[in-house]
């Protein structure tokens, strides 16, 4: 196989765009991701991006926000927070939601320009977000456009931690089968009772969602997770046989 | 778009003591923090093990503080909320914490490094005072302010600068004077010229002899037919009353309304500067408790007396929201609550006939005090001098009970509930002669049994309430005087105050009912005001004071030396502070239709009512332990 990949590297057409420098350390960063090491010893960065809607071939970034967590602690002294320029003038109903306006992100820089210090940010942390997926494509897709690669980083969804509590919690099989439950981040925090930041800006939206994650991550399995091993088999145990 | 999270920063501006430390040590302060999730249950801090390397800063949630016993039962020792520190004492002190600490709720809070608090402990001020907990004067006056601006809604329409308003910023011209021997005529011409309802008469030393107004022209004058050519000394009033140029009018207007006047001289360092009058403080007021005084003064029927009785509470709130104190409305609704008895046991001597012998209403317990709030219950009493001859004792006592009970009657319909233990000039008990009572005060005082003390320390707050107010006062005096000297009834005194100790008080905790009808409420009365005013009472009569309302009680226990600078002005203010609190609490809830009571819920308080209640109840604490001393009781 290796011979293989080798020989069709040599073609023309399949010889890829050197990897930038930065994704090359952040893939080594990744290389081996010990699952037995306390999530207290870990760095996390907790995410959120604005969009301009949900396709991600169509749509893009408009805003970037992010917060560090240490020692399963939020570092709200290290932030990361950018208005991005799109490329298509900005559609209005997107900016009914995150209030950024046309003329706000005139001024602002482009993905291009943004992407590296983001990615720099990002360095050897634990990615977490809320519905991660979504902010994750639109800024691999990005990252393969602008540097030549996907990002390595693991990732948490608070959304999903989210679902598993809420199975931990279940008392009756039927509680699943309530569609009135809502994993909105908004919903979420007001029913955790936790601190709230206004919703839609995405540093507040990354701090929001560092808070649910800080929650979560210390109220699942009764207090009892303690490595990313942990974390990654609590969702496995759903009670689905009953 | 804003680069920066300023939950920390925003939290800390909030929180006291952070909140007074420069913009910029806060800013650095937020920076250094971490932020942390503690689910409930999770042990913080173990006594003589954990030396913190942050302290905590609760942002929400709750943490308490407790030790373990011998038997391993817990001994509450606090209950921190959000804004509350964790960890601040062992930091200040050094060495591992003293107290366990374990979140009770889900908590988020700031961990601040340790060096980073100490540095601030060491570089501003108002942290370190905050953290050596005194009972400082900056805290209590803001707790009142935000009691104010929060419970108390503004009302557009009643603006009365009573108390915001010196008296001598009311005067606008300098007194106009005339010399004794000025003609009435001319006096007269004076007044219409200058377009004033008063003069002020000159003394040949220079100073202020008397006041002619409108009212003696009147009265003296015209109405006599007296010659106008007669000097004005003639019908001057003198010496004038004068107040301070530096009091606020609402003394102005409680000197008016108690000596019945309209018109005061003012005075600054010792010069007569101008005559501030009734005129002027209505001015000042919209709706005025002054006129409700003068309605009542001059009302002649009952039922009009009772429709008159329930505009009390409603003159009440606009002196709340200028900013009067529990005190202030306290003496306010004294001196209403006296004219409105004064006019029903005026009537009812009209109705009865004369009374047969000399007599003296005595006002019992709070409204002696000069602290009844807005419905308190009647407690009062008769004395009266024995007839000459023995045959008419009977007939005497008959006429004084039938006058008891149809005051009470009539005091009942203007809506003073009556007393639950008849502890009113209704019970013959309390409706006695001279002798009797002397006997009764003799004997509580001399052979103190423990259920009497309990029952007896109501009538140690006496105040001469209507009659002939020598009676009631050489009674006061001779209860001052027999209690003053005997140690072994104040002793009982003193047990008794400390037995209505909040259990929970000492250690400082958040105390609430555990359990009925008010479950998870504070008891502002039994808990806070009561036992002060208890502590009060055993201190005053034990520096033989004659004043029964607290705070006079409180200052004269400090001139005989009883109390120290400190913890008088300490327990003055957690007195009125605890006093505020439920003054407002009983607007509110007189204001949303319901009976006032003293439940106050902590989940409606502020963190800064909160916590300035609890360093109430920590001077309560310190004011108990003195009184244990002073008559070496056993804790």
């Amino acid at each position: 196989m290796a011979g293989l990949a080798d020989l069709l590297r040599g073609l023309p057409f399949f010889r890829k765009r050197p990897l930038h420098p930065l994704l090359a350390a952040n893939r080594e960063a990744f290389r081996m991701v010990d699952h037995d090491r306390p999530l207290a010893a870990c760095r996390f960065t907790v995410l959120d991006t604005e969009l301009t809607g949900l396709d991600a071939a169509k749509s893009e970034i408009v805003s970037i926000g992010a917060v560090h967590l240490e020692g399963l602690s939020i570092r709200a002294d290290q932030t990361f927070s950018q208005l991005v320029k799109p490329l298509r003038a900005l559609p209005k109903a997107s900016t009914l939601i995150h209030r950024i306006t046309p003329s706000q992100v005139q001024g602002a820089a482009d993905l291009a320009e943004i992407l590296p210090g983001f990615v720099e940010f990002l360095d050897d942390t634990l990615v977490v977000g809320h519905h991660v997926g979504l902010d994750m494509a639109f800024l691999n897709k990005a990252c393969r456009k602008i540097l030549g690669g996907k990002l390595a980083n693991p990732c948490l969804d608070t959304l999903h931690m989210a679902r598993i509590y809420r199975a931990e919690q279940w008392e009756h099989y039927y509680e699943r089968y309530d569609l009135k439950v809502s994993y909105a981040l908004s919903d979420l925090a007001a029913e955790y009772g936790l601190p709230r930041f206004p919703a839609h800006n995405a540093l507040d939206d990354a701090m929001q969602t560092a808070y649910l994650f800080l929650y979560l991550v210390k109220k699942l399995k009764d207090g009892g997770i303690v490595t990313l091993r942990d974390l990654f088999e609590a969702g496995r145990s759903w009670r689905w046989y009953f | 778009m804003k680069h920066d999270v300023t939950v920390i920063e925003d939290f800390l501006r909030a929180t006291l003591p952070f909140s007074e430390m420069t913009e910029e040590a806060l800013a650095r302060a937020a920076k250094s923090c971490a932020i942390d999730f503690f689910p409930a249950g999770t042990r913080l801090l173990t006594r003589g093990e954990t030396v913190p390397r942050e302290v905590l800063i609760i942002q929400t949630g709750a943490v308490k503080l407790y030790l373990v016993d011998e038997e391993g039962g817990e001994i509450l020792g606090d209950f921190r909320g959000p804004g509350a520190v964790v960890g601040g004492l062992s930091a200040v002190r050094g060495g591992p914490a003293n107290l366990n600490a374990e979140t009770v709720e889900d908590s988020f809070a700031f961990r601040m490094p340790v060096a980073v608090f100490l540095a601030l402990v060491e570089t501003q001020p108002a942290v370190a005072q905050y953290f050596l907990k005194s009972f400082s004067e900056t805290y209590v006056s803001r707790a009142f302010g935000e009691l104010r601006r929060r419970r108390v809604p503004p009302r557009s329409e009643s603006s009365l600068p009573l108390f915001a308003t010196r008296v001598g910023e009311t005067l606008r011209r300098a007194p106009v004077t005339v010399e004794p021997g000025t003609e009435i005529r001319a006096a007269a011409e004076v007044m219409a010229e200058e377009g004033i309802g008063s003069l002020l008469v000159r003394d040949p030393a220079g100073g202020i002899a008397g006041i002619v107004t409108d009212k003696d022209l009147r009265r003296k004058v015209v109405a006599k037919g007296l010659d106008y050519r007669r000097p004005v000394a003639e019908i001057m009033t003198g010496p004038v009353r004068t107040i301070s140029a530096g009091e606020d009018c609402f003394h102005a207007l409680l000197a008016m309304m108690k000596h019945q006047i309209h018109h005061l001289a003012v005075e600054r360092q010792g010069d007569i500067v101008g005559v501030i009058t009734s005129h002027d403080l209505m001015i000042l007021q919209g709706r005025s408790p002054f006129a409700l005084f003068r309605d009542i003064e001059v009302e002649r029927s009952f039922a009009r007396l009772y429709a008159l009785a329930e505009k009390i509470p409603l003159v009440i709130r606009p002196l709340i929201e200028e900013g009067a104190k529990a005190g202030h409305v306290g003496r306010m609704i004294a001196v209403l609550a006296e004219a409105l008895l004064d006019r029903i046991l005026t009537l009812l001597q009209d109705e009865l006939g004369p009374p047969p012998a000399p007599f003296c209403w005595l006002l019992l317990g709070s409204e002696a005090r000069r602290e009844q709030t807005f419905r308190t219950d009647q407690d009062n009493a008769l004395i009266y001098q024995r007839p000459a001859d023995p045959g008419e004792a009977s007939e005497v006592r008959d006429y004084f009970l039938r006058f008891g009970r149809g005051a009470i009657d009539h005091l009942v319909r203007c809506g003073y509930p009556p007393c639950p233990a008849q502890m009113m000039a209704s019970n013959p008990s309390w409706n006695l002669d001279e002798a009797a009572w002397s006997d009764f005060f003799q004997h509580i005082v001399t052979v103190p049994e423990p259920e009497q003390v309990l029952h007896a320390t109501i009538f140690f707050d006496i105040r001469p309430g209507f009659g002939f107010t020598e009676l009631g006062e050489r009674l006061k005096a001779q209860v001052v005087r027999l209690a003053a000297k005997n140690e072994l009834f104040l002793r009982f005194l003193a047990r008794d105050c400390l037995r209505a100790r909040p259990p929970l008080t000492f250690f400082k905790g958040f105390v609430v009912e555990k359990s009925g009808e008010h479950k998870n409420h504070l008891d502002l009365k039994s808990r806070g005001i009561m036992p002060f005013v208890d502590a009060a009472r055993v201190l005053g009569l034990r520096a033989g004071a004659a004043e029964c309302n607290t705070l006079d009680r409180l200052a004269a226990a400090h001139s005989a030396r009883l109390l120290s600078d400190q913890l008088h002005s300490e327990a003055a203010e957690a007195f009125e502070l605890l006093s505020q609190t439920r003054l407002v609490h009983q607007l509110r809830l007189m204001e949303a239709g319901k009976a006032p009571d003293n439940f106050v819920d902590p989940a409606d308080l502020t963190e800064l009512e909160k916590r300035t209640l609890k360093e109430a109840f920590a001077v309560l604490a310190a004011l108990q332990s003195l009184v244990r001393e002073e008559f070496h009781l056993q804790a």
